[in-house]
């Protein structure tokens, strides 16, 4: 199946996990190699030597799970991406998992994400605790226990965000933060954002982001001024002004 | 609101900005920042935003060699990680006359006297470096490979973020009605939020200088005269150098975002600080780039604004104290390049208030050249 | 430089009632419409029109443009299409492109009538293809004679949410609700009842959660929202739908009154900034007039008696000698057409622009 599917089945998976009595014990490294590559960066990786040194360039990896103690430098070294360390001591009903992610932006500490399944498939809401800026970067998130045979990858959760400025490209989070940063008229936003610079010349974005603002700081609307209405109302041809004549 | 300031800046451009950086900087503490309206609506967020080295006085070689310098390294040194947009593509004054061409040869040779490695290019070179100039009735140019543009916003926010982190305070919509003075000494500053209590004023409001400098009854010799510029839709990059003529009289850019923004020197510009648009301004500019640059014909222009120049009698910035008020300090008279000389206003408007070394040449700069008669002439102006 | 007595901006219903009141009195008049067709807005509307007989009510928006367009068939006064105004500068100088010219008019007076623009709002999906503003949605169903999607959520219980989505059953569209997220139905009830005739729902106190699709909108997801107009969870709605249609009410277009320096003033009832103007649409700059929707948002109705007064006052400033009874008579028309319940927020902003 994997052959044909890029996904391991659940014998394959089970073939790789460590006994529940070892993953009580602690963190431990899970790698899921299936296939003899030349390749052996884990082995040689390992400060604790916990992965048995290969005869062959194409032998697959064997964990010593007594050795392991979970501190994912393989994880890093891994070209495949194939190793995961899963810490089943992380709390009464969750699993801590770190799984490498080189998806920007990366997630920020407390986000909710999506975590998916081997085949991409969105099966439950985790929330990021660390994350670790290496090369590539660990993402560890907390899980439920149950799906720990399941859960592969994240994503983050789709936008929120709304658009506000089509021209410019801005949407709600991104003028948020404007205001976040003490940015609290629309002059001042669109100079450091170029909002309302674009061929509609504020049109359509002037009320939004006036509503905003108004929202975001508890202002009435009339409190705001738009930005400045220059000409041209419309965009035209330098060389159409240029053949002007009196 | 501060109710006392050991130094009060009033204007919130990029002079503002970078004074009240530097006084930090030199060890200067409870330096507050008075803007009227939000950082950068002045002349700093209306300019041109080019930044070169290349003069016709050592002076303004040696100003803007030093604050080209800083703006290299401007984002570590101010903690900007958002970045500048500082493109350094370099600048080509087009030379179309055999009166410029002598001058420009002089020019360089001054530039390259003090390090500043401008050099003259053929036509076959300019149109290797700018493809889409019309080389007809270009005789030569010249170039530097250093001088380039940025963002006046960003850089401005770079400097207040960084003096905002050094415990400098900065009160925006904060319009200054008012300077007190106590036996011929400056003690207060009486704003639209209150009194603030100093014994040190630092007037650099742009062409608002002198209605600064009459609250007590100074004056110095500049005007405010407005400029217009236009922007472009942004496209595709097609011009990485800033293309500028004297004689032909405009200078455009292409700034990273892919817009152009083009300015010229129209005639008979009012005076009266308004920033109102000219009417005259868009079919005049296109004209001129689109015979320069025959490509730009098809951008669509987004968008015209005007500035005003604080111009000096001799197009040299004026850093000096009010002749008759201790404790007022002014940095004005920029004459179009206030923001290229951001960083060496800041640290020369430091040296002076905090006494120090001087490390640029400012005492040439002040207010007492305009009786003398030792003006300090520059020739190379949009 | 093109020299004219009155410039007027926009061949809308306001604009070119103001022509013809000022080309009526000899005044040479330039009439400047973006658009390849005059009328604005009217030739869009293919309902009747209420108010009365002045206001040609009983006739369909279309009719009525024909009509206008009629009483400025006069030497004097020129209409150009395919004309947008530029911009307006503080030396009496307005800019326009006609086609592909630059042109540069030198107005003695100016009569700004450039309509309004639909307003948007912010939910995640806004940026979907599928989602329109009601105003597209009509250009194509009714000017272009395009059927503009098959099943439609409409956002927006006022008049032009209301009529284009009878005009959406008209063209064989199929409507799944009408959301507004007042408690009630803005628009006029008669409306409201054709549509629920033909059995589409009206959600009041409901609003837009999100839009979701893959390449293009495919469904639209409603919830009730409380008094404080937050969204209560739970009652979300999914909708499947491949248009959405934004009818959330007009923002005037000031941006020439802006630039020629008018003092504006925030008037939420109107629509949000307009133009300061006294009685007889005089704007705070001696010799720039508004109306229509560009000096608040009303009926057409409204626009087409502004327009007229609009076109008077700039001829009276102009030295022609216009009988106080004409003006009067406008001002009587208007009073009758915002009179009533319906009309009471408009008076209520208007109050707010007189001060």
């Amino acid at each position: 199946m994997l052959e044909k599917t890029g996904v391991p089945t659940p014998e394959q998976v089970d073939s790789i996990f460590p006994t529940e009595e070892r993953l009580s014990q602690g963190p431990i490294a899970i790698i899921e190699c299936f296939q003899p590559i030349p390749c052996d960066p884990c082995a040689t990786s390992c400060p604790q030597g916990a992965i048995a040194p290969f005869m062959d360039i194409n032998d697959l990896p064997i964990i010593n799970n007594k050795k392991c103690n979970g501190c994912g430098i393989c994880i890093m070294k891994c070209p495949g991406l194939a190793i995961i360390v899963l810490d089943m001591t992380y709390s009464e009903t969750q699993a801590l998992i770190r799984l490498p992610y080189e998806f920007s932006p990366l997630p920020q500490i407390g986000e909710i994400v999506l975590a998916l399944d081997r085949s991409g498939a969105k099966v439950a809401e985790a929330e990021v605790i660390r994350v670790t800026k290496g090369k590539p970067p660990i993402i560890s998130i907390a899980v439920d226990k149950a799906l720990v045979k399941t859960l592969r990858n994240i994503r983050p959760q789709p936008s929120e965000a709304a658009i506000l400025c089509r021209c410019s490209d801005l949407n709600t989070d991104d003028i948020r933060e404007f205001i976040a940063q003490g940015h609290t008229t629309v002059d001042a936003i669109k100079r450091l954002s170029r909002l309302g610079m674009g061929p509609c010349q504020g049109r359509t974005c002037t009320p939004l982001i006036i509503r905003e603002l108004a929202t975001v700081l508890s202002k009435p609307v009339e409190s705001f001024q738009p930005g400045t209405y220059r000409p041209v109302v419309k965009s035209i041809k330098l060389g159409e002004l240029a053949e002007y004549t009196e | 609101m501060n109710r006392t300031a050991d130094y009060v800046i009033i204007g919130g451009g990029i002079s503002g900005a970078a004074i009240g950086y530097f006084l930090l900087k030199n060890g200067a503490k409870n330096v507050v920042i008075l803007e009227r309206n939000y950082l950068t609506a002045g002349a700093t967020g209306r300019c041109g935003a080019g930044i070169r080295q290349q003069w016709g006085s050592e002076m303004n070689c040696l100003l803007t060699q030093f604050s080209c310098n800083f703006f290299e390294n401007a984002e570590e040194e101010l903690g900007y990680p958002e970045g500048i947009e500082f493109h350094q593509g370099g600048y080509m004054l087009l030379v179309s006359n055999e009166d410029e061409l002598a001058q420009t040869k002089k020019n360089i040779a001054l530039q390259n006297s003090l390090g500043i490695e401008s050099q003259l290019l053929d036509v076959n070179q300019a149109k290797v470096l700018t493809p889409i100039l019309d080389t007809g009735n270009i005789l030569a140019a010249a170039y530097h490979s250093k001088d380039g543009h940025l963002n006046p916003f960003k850089t401005t926010q770079a400097f207040a973020d960084a003096f905002i982190r050094m415990g400098g305070n900065i009160y925006t919509n904060t319009a200054v009605h008012g300077l007190k003075t106590e036996n011929g000494r400056i003690c207060g500053v009486d704003t639209s939020q209150g009194h603030i209590a100093t014994d040190c004023v630092i007037n650099t409001a742009g062409g608002h200088t002198n209605i600064i400098a009459a609250l007590v009854g100074e004056e110095i010799p500049i005007y405010a005269e407005r400029h217009n510029i236009l922007v472009t839709e942004p496209v595709e990059p097609i011009l990485s150098t800033m293309v500028m003529s004297l004689s032909l009289n405009f200078y455009c850019q292409q700034v990273p975002h892919g817009s152009f923004v083009m300015g010229r020197s129209c005639t008979n510009q009012p005076r009266d600080l308004r920033v109102t648009a000219d009417s005259s301004f868009p079919e005049n500019m296109a004209a001129t780039v689109v015979k320069i640059m025959p490509a730009l014909k098809n951008i669509r222009m987004l968008r015209q604004w005007a500035g005003l120049y604080d111009m000096s009698p001799d197009k040299h910035p004026i850093y000096d104290r009010f002749p008759n008020v201790e404790g007022f300090y002014v940095a004005a008279g920029f004459s179009g390049h206030g923001f290229m000389l951001g960083p060496a206003t800041g640290q020369i408007m430091a040296e002076q208030i905090l006494g120090l070394e001087p490390t640029l040449p400012w005492n040439r700069l002040g207010l007492s050249r305009f009786e003398t008669g030792e003006m300090i002439l520059e020739s190379s102006v949009v | 430089m093109i020299y004219t007595d009155l410039l007027v901006v926009g061949a809308g219903p306001a604009g070119l009632s103001a022509a013809a009141a000022a080309g009526t009195q000899g005044l040479d008049v330039l009439v400047l419409e973006r658009s390849h067709q005059p009328g604005g807005q009217l030739v869009k509307q293919t309902h009747m029109f209420f108010g009365s007989k002045e206001q040609y009510a009983a006739y369909r928006g279309f009719e009525i443009a024909d009509f206008l367009l009629d009483m400025i068939k006069m030497p004097n006064v020129k209409l150009q299409l395919n004309a947008t105004a530029l911009a307006a500068y503080d030396d009496g100088i307005w800019t326009a492109q006609v086609g592909e010219k630059y042109i540069k008019v030198k107005p003695r007076a100016v009569v700004v009538a450039a309509g309004a623009n639909e307003r948007n709002i912010l939910f995640p999906g806004n940026d979907l293809p599928g989602v329109y503003g009601a105003g597209a949605v009509q250009t194509l169903m009714n000017q272009y004679g395009v059927r503009p999607a098959k099943r439609v959520v409409m956002l927006g219980a006022g008049n032009i949410g209301l009529i284009v989505s009878y005009q959406l059953l008209q063209a064989g569209v199929e409507v799944a609700a009408v959301v507004e997220a007042s408690p009630n139905i803005g628009g006029y009830l008669v409306h409201a009842s054709k549509l629920r005739r033909m059995g589409v729902p009206i959600l009041t106190s409901h609003t837009v959660k999100r839009a979701d699709g893959n390449e293009t909108l495919e469904s639209v997801t409603t919830w009730a929202i409380d008094e404080k107009w937050q969204g209560i969870p739970s009652t979300e709605v999914i909708w499947s739908a491949d248009t959405l249609c934004i009818a959330v009410g007009l923002s005037p277009l000031c941006e020439l009154l802006w630039q020629a320096g008018c003092k504006m003033v925030f008037v939420p009832e109107l629509g949000g900034y307009v133009p300061y103007r006294d009685g007889n649409m005089a704007t705070s700059i001696e010799g720039i007039y508004a109306a229509g929707d560009a000096a608040g948002v009303e009926e057409a109705s409204v626009a087409m008696v502004g327009g007229k007064l609009a076109g008077l006052s700039a001829a009276r400033y102009l030295g022609v000698d216009i009988p106080d009874e004409s003006i009067l008579d406008c001002h009587k028309q208007l009073e009758a057409l915002r009179s009533g319940p319906a009309g009471a927020k408009i008076r209520a902003g208007l109050g707010k622009l007189t001060h």
